[in-house]
């Protein structure tokens, strides 16, 4: 693996992160950590995934560092952690594996019971990817909480 | 929390107890309404009430109302609120963050909460919209090249997901249902799209229709969906969950007309 596909990797999936935290109104002074946390997050993914895990522990991995990385940033710019994870996680959100899903869901209606076997495997494919992938970022980006905050219930 | 720290706060009368909690029940909603997860919902009104003198706070988040029981002494009151819509705007989620911890440490009263709560729902967009559509378009071109498209996708894609914003924008502000708007938003950007397959512009055509479409993607519903999960919130989370599941089924409906239409294929 070399150096030039991390880096092309780090500059798109930083530049995925800023443009929807664009769209998600963030204030402007959280543009720059957000970059750093979804370039890191998806480019430790990708190197992860090019050392053969599967995308579901590379994402778990992945946004662990984004969790990790905006709690650092939340109490470095006095801003909730919650704006760096969901910036930072966008970049690995299963969004094309979500409308596959969805894809299969609508063709299928218009297949036969033969033609359709292939077609609802790949839509279960899809949408059992999008569940797992969406639980690990879930999951990762709670990691600071869930490990060095634990309160009791306040409710 | 213990007793003794909670009888030590002066009993409130009813007006008082009121104002506490419209306070912090606007505040939760605004939090609801804008992007946050159920759990800091619940800790940031908690932290606001008790913070402005109430003994104790009962909250319940529900996907589309917020219930709050408010304490002090013998008294004690409940409110319902409505919550509508369910978007995102992180720059309220901060400022009323920000809010809360200043209300905690004793530096805001209720007067001047209330104030602040105003100017925090007239809080005007941080970016222009061109700003917004340019940003837009380069997210979705840059996951084109995540997914190994070449310029001419990348191009393509910018083109397409920025006028699909457009739409997107001014549907928005004609109020039209929202899943209506991502139907007709998909289409825009499948149709625009397209033309990398019709015009045989690059080898792997499919990758811009794919990526086109990311602008609608509703990863805050879906990352919060699991995030309340995890922490035992399964009804918003079960409820934000089919939210995503819904306006993703709308985004493949948007684009399967615009692939029949123009008669592409390959996705």
């Amino acid at each position: 693996m070399n150096l030039l596909v991390i880096l092309q990797d780090l500059l798109w999936s930083g530049i995925a992160a800023i443009g929807f935290a664009v769209l998600f109104n963030v204030p402007p002074k959280t543009l720059i950590p957000c970059f750093i946390c979804g370039a890191s997050g998806h480019a430790f993914r990708t190197i992860l995934m090019e050392l053969g895990m599967s995308i579901t522990v590379g994402t778990l991995a992945g946004a662990s560092m984004v969790g990790l990385l905006g709690a650092y940033f939340a109490r470095r710019y006095e801003t909730p952690s919650l704006v760096f994870a969901i910036c930072g996680a966008i970049p690995m959100v299963p969004g094309a594996f979500a409308f596959r899903a969805m894809l299969g869901v609508i063709r299928i209606s218009q297949a036969t019971p033969a033609a359709g076997e292939p077609i609802l495997m790949e839509a279960a494919i899809n949408f059992i990817n999008t569940g797992l992938i969406l639980a690990a970022i879930a999951l990762g980006i709670a990691m600071p909480t869930l490990l060095f905050r634990r309160r009791k219930p306040v409710v | 929390m213990t007793q003794e720290t909670v009888s030590e706060k002066p009993p409130l009368d009813r007006d008082s107890l009121r104002d506490v909690i419209d306070l912090s029940l606007w505040a939760g909603q605004m939090l609801l309404q804008h992007g946050a997860d159920t759990d800091r919902v619940e800790h940031t009104v908690h932290l606001i009430g008790t913070s402005l003198g109430a003994e104790w706070l009962d909250i319940l988040v529900s996907p589309n109302a917020l219930v709050v029981t408010t304490i002090s002494g013998d008294e004690f009151r409940t409110k319902v609120r409505r919550v509508v819509t369910l978007g995102v705007n992180l720059a309220v989620v901060c400022a009323i963050n920000d809010l809360s911890y200043r209300i905690s440490w004793g530096q805001v009263d209720r007067a001047a909460a209330r104030v602040e709560l105003v100017s925090i729902s007239n809080l005007r967009h941080n970016y222009n919209r061109w700003v917004v559509i340019l940003m837009v378009g380069l997210a979705c071109a840059a996951l084109s090249r995540l997914f190994g498209g070449d310029w001419a996708v990348f191009l393509v894609t910018l083109v397409a997901s920025g006028s699909a914003m457009f739409v997107r924008q001014e549907m928005v502000r004609r109020h039209f249902n929202p899943f209506i708007i991502v139907v007709v938003t998909a289409f825009v950007a499948g149709a625009v799209a397209s033309s990398a397959s019709i015009f045989r512009l690059s080898p792997q055509p499919q990758i811009a229709l794919a990526a086109a479409v990311l602008l609608l993607v509703p990863g805050v519903h879906l990352i919060n969906s699991f995030q309340d999960m995890i922490r035992g919130h399964m009804v918003t989370g079960l409820v934000r969950g089919f939210t995503g599941a819904v306006i993703s089924m709308c985004i493949a409906l948007g684009l399967l007309l615009a692939m029949q239409l123009l008669n592409v294929g390959g996705l």
